[in-house]
């Protein structure tokens, strides 16, 4: 009987130590995934070393979306930015006040940003003696702690420019506008301005000709003289 | 898809712990300076970009392989796969127009762990509705890369990113990347 008892006591002790051990094996196990998956986020932060161009953003699994909300800037006062354009002058929102202004944000990767040009280009054409200009803001990441490759990034924009014949001022650092309006995160994202600052549009995507006309329209109709 | 449709390009040697571009050809269309490519320090001193807009979402997830076991000192080839989300595009390694950017992976070099090339399918083409005429060379769904390298006797963690610039039928989203981590176990 006593040996019964001390038979199953030593079943019983290997069965906690098996059961121990296997705890302690997972708990190792799940402490190292943890320890790759945080070397992964190591790797993709912060900006010093070499590779895609600065500033530009890394995604992981974890990334949770824009906050991107169309329209919310309707019936706003248009956030006021002074950019420089292709010749290094400095352009502000406020230069054009008193005008319907289209602030159109594109980039020389976007293909539909390609189809809209050429709209812009007729638009504002047809539309300029009544007191419409637009504003060409590109996109495209530049790296201003390398001036040989700003240089050469700044080129590619304006060669896309003059090929495309855009016969407005073309702007750059465009991406340091996002947040202010509205942390869009996709191209092309145009706001028409009316005469007065207020935000009387938006429109994200590609969107009809005629749609784009109708609020150049409207911007020209509101705001007063 | 892998096979007789592909671009290959290859590699030249660096040293250990640096940023390499598969391909390397084109860095120039990457905008990345060859003193970039070369230059640099420990391994993970080496990081990819800061994140310029916190929050945005990744078009393209890597699936796998997480492991994989390889003849040690023996060349070896394995895929990797990659998924695309419903109702986005990126471009092909070799789109038609100088202006898209194409889509690339930059790996680490670690000691005892070589990645010689890496094969990039053939894009589908693809028109947007809004302009039928013009045809674009795109990755979509999913598509497979596939690096061929060599690993001494032991374990070697392989280390990339992808960089890729996706468009969903009426707009476009700026160019991003996402990490690639394969365990090698070479024996």
């Amino acid at each position: 009987m006593r040996r019964n008892h001390l038979v199953i006591l030593i079943v019983l002790a290997a069965l906690i130590l098996i059961s121990w051990s296997g705890y302690h094996n997972h708990l190792r196990r799940s402490l190292e995934s943890q320890q790759r998956a945080a070397s992964h986020v190591v790797l993709t932060r912060d900006g010093e070393g070499g590779s895609p161009p600065a500033g530009e953003a890394t995604g992981t699994p974890t990334d949770s979306g824009s906050d991107y909300r169309p329209g919310a800037l309707e019936h706003k006062a248009a956030p006021a930015f002074t950019l420089v354009d292709l010749n290094g002058r400095k352009v502000s929102l406020s230069d054009y006040r008193g005008k319907a202004v289209l602030v159109n944000f594109w980039a020389t990767w976007c293909g539909p940003c390609q189809v809209e040009i050429p709209w812009f280009i007729q638009l504002h054409n047809q539309y300029a003696s009544q007191g419409f200009e637009i504003l060409g803001v590109s996109n495209d990441t530049l790296d201003d702690d390398d001036q040989t490759r700003l240089e050469q990034e700044k080129q590619e924009v304006s060669t896309y420019a003059a090929k495309m014949k855009m016969n407005y001022p073309v702007l750059l650092h465009g991406d340091t506008l996002a947040a202010a309006y509205g942390n869009f995160d996709s191209l092309p994202t145009s706001f028409f301005i009316d005469r007065k600052g207020t935000v009387v549009a938006e429109t994200n995507g590609l969107h009809p000709r005629d749609e784009v006309e109708a609020d150049i329209k409207k911007a020209l109709a509101t705001g007063g003289q | 898809m892998i096979g007789r449709a592909r671009t290959r390009r290859f590699l030249t040697t660096v040293g250990a712990g640096r940023w390499r571009l598969v391909p390397l050809l084109y860095s120039a269309m990457l905008l990345l300076p060859a003193s970039h490519v070369l230059s640099g320090g420990p391994l993970f001193a080496q990081t990819i970009p800061s994140v310029s807009r916190s929050g945005s979402k990744t078009s393209v997830q890597f699936l796998y392989p997480e492991q994989i076991s390889v003849p040690a000192g023996k060349p070896f080839s394995t895929d990797l796969h990659f998924r695309v989300d419903p109702g986005l595009h990126i471009n092909s390694h070799s789109p038609h127009e100088k202006s898209l950017i194409p889509t690339n992976l930059l790996v680490v070099e670690e000691p005892g762990l070589k990645v010689q090339s890496v094969d990039f399918p053939v894009g589908a083409e693809y028109s947007f509705a809004f302009s039928p005429a013009e045809k674009l060379s795109i990755y979509s769904d999913q598509f497979v890369l596939r690096a061929h390298l060599t690993a001494e006797r032991g374990e070697h963690l392989l280390q990339g990113v992808l960089r890729y610039q996706a468009c969903d039928s009426n707009s476009c989203y700026p160019p991003k990347t996402i990490p690639v981590a394969i365990d090698v176990i070479a024996k």
